[in-house]
């Protein structure tokens, strides 16, 4: 199967190249600033504020490796891959906070970049980090990132009422439940609440059980192309064999991870709309609040608790469909001409505000500006102090809206959230939206 | 280190030695005396968005000192309307607390990360010069680390620790920090006048067909002092992004628009301000003048206002369409001069193929103001960085005959303003700056002569 990657080096007219070029180090991209009014400064780059030098700092220091690595045209440098080249390269959580705030036309293209560098570094072999092979390694042999054996993927569902056998049964809906919750044990209640829930809404739904593989999403956001393309593509056989042959007609994932895989990813392989034709791929939170829209369910259980709401990036501001003037009829070649926003926001806000007695307060970063807890792009795994770490200033600006609970609906969120509150010593505890609702119905 | 070495000008790279970034004062003076042993030259940095090279090393081996880590606002006086900061505070973050406060500062069109400090000291321009003056005009007293390492104020805090409300009438020593380009001290701390905002405004529009009848409306509606910014701009710079190459303009465009913000605080003083304004018109007219009130589009005039800006008139969306890089001839000009140099600029500009992109702002009550030509650059084409280059070096020489002044200069047009300058002049330069710094390390090069 072919695929769509951009590469850091391409030729071409308007290449990867063409559009890091465009970045004027004006340094927007270094904080949430919204004019308003009131005018609002927030702080969204966990990497520039970590480690501060210009070369982490959002956009700017994205665009600044991309030109060292493609030689810059005055400097003539030869790029050698040094160890504080990588160590810039994968701390970068892949948050796409500064790409919310860049208005060139670099902006459609920051992750692709970050991506692209890293995908080189694979190509050169000296990427990822050494720490990160253990997920590549466990990939390989076991189709998740987490060391686990096939046999135990689907033990978290055993004796579970109400799930289908996908493989053997037929129903419109696939539950991916992805490998966090199978195989990390702190997010498991993700997937038996979200299978509780499905069950008293009444859903005809399925599971595919030891078969499910990983998305692929941890390993391409390291660089490792190949191993993702070999298991997105089974992936891809997989989802169009059980259209065919099963009837499903959605694909329900309760990880942002996934979701921004399944829809984004995938789609840069040249068969997807073969492969994915009349099969949507959505989000529980969407899923859920679509329902709840039809007046199919209604959470009636009071629950008196004020919580806040944590946006996952792979689920809010990376679900962009970008509008660009590729042949320069309406302005210029390439030119970024604005944004179709698909992220997952209003849902779980509205589903949270549902549930009777809940008080619901935003934090002061939220939504397309919201602040990452740190833990995608690789960092989790190869600098987990620091994600913790960041996860707990996260932590801290939940606790200034006094809520007793953060909800979000990542179980990489999830996870981090909590390892972040340990750190601070705090009690506030992060929840899934999933397991909220199953309280209130 | 490279991230480093570039800005958006067109002032060719040059990697760092080192970077550092302090977190104190003592450790500001520290690298500042290991400097002076090792003979190594200094730049500070903050945000690295002026246009004018002015963080980029002259000298190999040097050490970049970026003080984004040095970022408190130390206080906010709402009563006495001024506040205290660090280099590392941003337009945006001090924006966001002086709101709350009713008050405010002069926001220049640069991205809302660059530094408040950074932009007083060298003689930024923002949205109430017309009113205020430049940002260094607003300089209320001074916490700096002179090249040597040791610790200095100027203004009234260095007679009282806590008193940060004027430099007068205290010799003002605060110039030997303000317009050098980093030369001559780190600025460690800096107090600010924030005046008050007032609740009325009214943005009052203008077209000429040429700069001819524009600056004589600007005079004389200047005489009034009735606008916080009064500014025009070239067809070119309206159209936002900067075309880039050169476009012809359309024969019924107006050449020259203009704007002017007039801020109140009674619906009275706004009306009077109006009809100050209607009266400079009606004026011009009875005079032959091309003058006609205009309306402005919606968004335009809200980015007068809403600053710091992220929409139109903001740096970056100037220069998008040639992409990374913009810079400029950027001079203080008699009003009386900005013609005959416009008609020059202009045929300079359209012969290397780039848009007259030129903007004029009266400041506060007088005769002269800014007089400037956004110049956009293609960064990743070194042969269209270089005629931009030209461009804009050409354009300075055609200023300077005319008695213009450029500020923010980076080497190139120092280069031009020390060659011409009065010999007395250089020397006293040259002796001020050996003075405060003996061992050649601070910003070593910017200065041309120094």
């Amino acid at each position: 199967m072919e695929w769509n990657f951009r590469n850091v080096d391409d030729e071409g007219e308007l290449n990867l190249k063409h559009f890091f070029w465009r970045c004027t180090a004006c340094g927007t991209c270094r904080s949430g600033y919204t004019y308003g009014p009131p005018p609002t400064f927030r702080k969204i780059c966990p990497q520039g504020e970590k480690f501060g030098y210009e070369g982490f700092f959002a956009s700017k220091g994205k665009a600044a490796l991309a030109r060292w690595m493609t030689s810059d045209p005055v400097l003539k440098n030869e790029f050698e891959w040094t160890p504080e080249y990588l160590k810039t390269l994968y701390t970068c959580i892949g948050c796409a906070g500064c790409q919310n705030q860049c208005l060139i036309d670099f902006k459609p293209h920051i992750i692709d970049t970050i991506e692209a560098m890293r995908a080189k570094a694979v190509n050169d072999g000296v990427g990822p980090l050494k720490e990160h092979h253990i997920l590549i390694t466990s990939m390989k042999n076991n189709d998740n990132p987490y060391t686990g054996p096939r046999s135990v993927r689907a033990k978290w569902m055993k004796g579970l009422e109400g799930i289908k056998d996908i493989n053997s049964e037929s129903a419109p809906v696939l539950y991916f439940a992805g490998c966090t919750p199978a195989y990390n044990a702190p997010v498991k209640n993700l997937a038996l609440k979200t299978v509780s829930v499905f069950n008293k809404i009444g859903i005809d739904y399925g599971s595919l059980g030891k078969k499910e593989l990983c998305c692929g999403s941890t390993v391409l956001r390291l660089g490792a192309r190949d191993e993702f393309k070999r298991i997105a593509e089974k992936n891809l056989e997989t989802f169009k064999y059980l259209h065919d042959e099963r009837g499903v007609d959605t694909i329900v994932s309760s990880c942002a991870g996934c979701y921004r895989s399944l829809l984004e990813d995938y789609s840069l392989s040249e068969g997807y709309k073969d492969y994915m034709d009349g099969i949507k791929v959505i989000h529980t939170a969407d899923f859920l609040y679509d329902l709840y829209k039809k007046g199919e369910f209604e959470p009636k259980n009071e629950i008196k608790m004020k919580v806040t709401y944590h946006d996952p990036c792979h689920l809010g501001r990376h679900v962009k469909e970008w509008i660009i003037d590729w042949d320069g009829k309406e302005q210029w070649k390439g030119s970024y001409m604005g944004v179709e926003d698909h992220g997952t926001f209003e849902s779980p806000r509205e589903l949270i505000k549902a549930i009777p007695g809940i008080q619901f307060e935003e934090m002061r970063r939220n939504q397309n500006n919201s602040y990452c807890c740190g833990s995608g792009g690789g960092v989790k795994t190869a600098f987990p102090d620091w994600a913790a770490e960041n996860a707990a200033l996260r932590v801290e600006e939940a606790e200034q809206t006094g809520a007793e609970k953060i909800i979000t609906c990542c179980p990489f969120c999830h996870a981090n959230l909590n390892d972040g509150a340990k750190v601070r010593n705090s009690t506030l505890r992060t929840i899934d939206l999933v397991e909220l609702l199953d309280e209130a119905l | 280190m490279y991230a480093y070495s570039y800005d958006m000008s067109f002032v060719k790279n040059r990697l760092p030695g080192y970077v550092a970034m302090p977190k104190t004062v003592e450790e500001v003076q520290q690298i500042m005396k290991m400097a002076n042993r090792t003979k190594t030259p200094v730049i500070p940095y903050t945000a690295g968005s002026n246009i004018g090279g002015l963080c980029i090393p002259e000298k190999d081996g040097s050490i970049v000192m970026d003080m984004k880590r040095m970022n408190k606002i130390i206080r906010i006086d709402e009563e006495s309307r001024f506040a205290v900061v660090e280099p590392g505070v941003s337009h945006a973050e001090l924006a966001e607390e002086l709101y709350k406060r009713g008050l405010r500062f002069g926001w220049p069109v640069g991205p809302p990360s660059a530094s408040v400090l950074s932009c007083a000291i060298c003689h930024g321009i923002g949205g109430i010069t017309g009113r205020y003056g430049l940002n260094s005009e607003q300089i209320t007293s001074m916490e700096v680390v002179l090249p040597t390492g040791e610790l200095t104020r100027v203004g009234s805090c260095a007679i009282q620790k806590d008193a940060w409300h004027s430099l007068l009438p205290l010799p003002l020593v605060g110039g030997l920090f303000t317009g050098w380009l980093g030369t001559t001290g780190v600025v460690t701390k800096l107090g600010i006048f924030t005046p008050a905002v007032p609740p009325h405004v009214e943005i009052v529009t203008t077209a000429t067909d040429d700069l001819q009848d524009m600056y004589k409306y600007m005079l004389e509606f200047s005489r009034y002092e009735a606008a916080d910014d009064l500014t025009a701009v070239s067809w070119w710079l309206s159209q936002v992004p900067i075309p880039y190459p050169y476009k012809e303009k359309p024969k019924d465009a107006p050449e020259w628009n203009s704007y002017a913000v007039l801020y109140a605080y009674t619906e009275k003083e706004l009306e009077a301000k109006v009809e100050m304004f209607e009266r400079t018109v009606k004026n011009q007219q009875k005079n032959g003048s091309s003058l006609q009130v205009t309306q402005y589009p919606e968004e335009a005039k809200r980015a007068r206002t809403e600053l710091p800006s992220q929409i139109v008139g903001s740096t970056k969306n100037y220069s998008k369409q040639a992409g990374g890089g913009i810079s400029w001839p950027g001079t203080f000009t008699p009003a009386n001069k900005w013609v005959p140099v416009w008609e020059k600029w202009r045929e300079i500009y359209k012969k290397r193929n780039l848009s007259p992109s030129v903007r004029v702002t009266m400041y506060r009550g007088t005769h002269y103001g800014m007089l400037r030509a956004m110049t956009p650059i293609n960064k990743q084409y070194p042969d269209q960085v270089e005629n931009s280059r030209m461009a804009i070096v050409e354009a300075l020489k055609v200023l300077l005959d005319e008695g213009g002044i450029p500020y923010k200069p980076p080497v190139d047009f120092a280069k031009e303003i020390y060659s011409r300058a009065d010999p007395g002049y250089v020397d006293l330069i040259k002796k001020v700056k050996d003075f405060l710094d003996p061992n050649e390390i601070m910003n070593p090069g910017k200065l041309w002569i120094r």
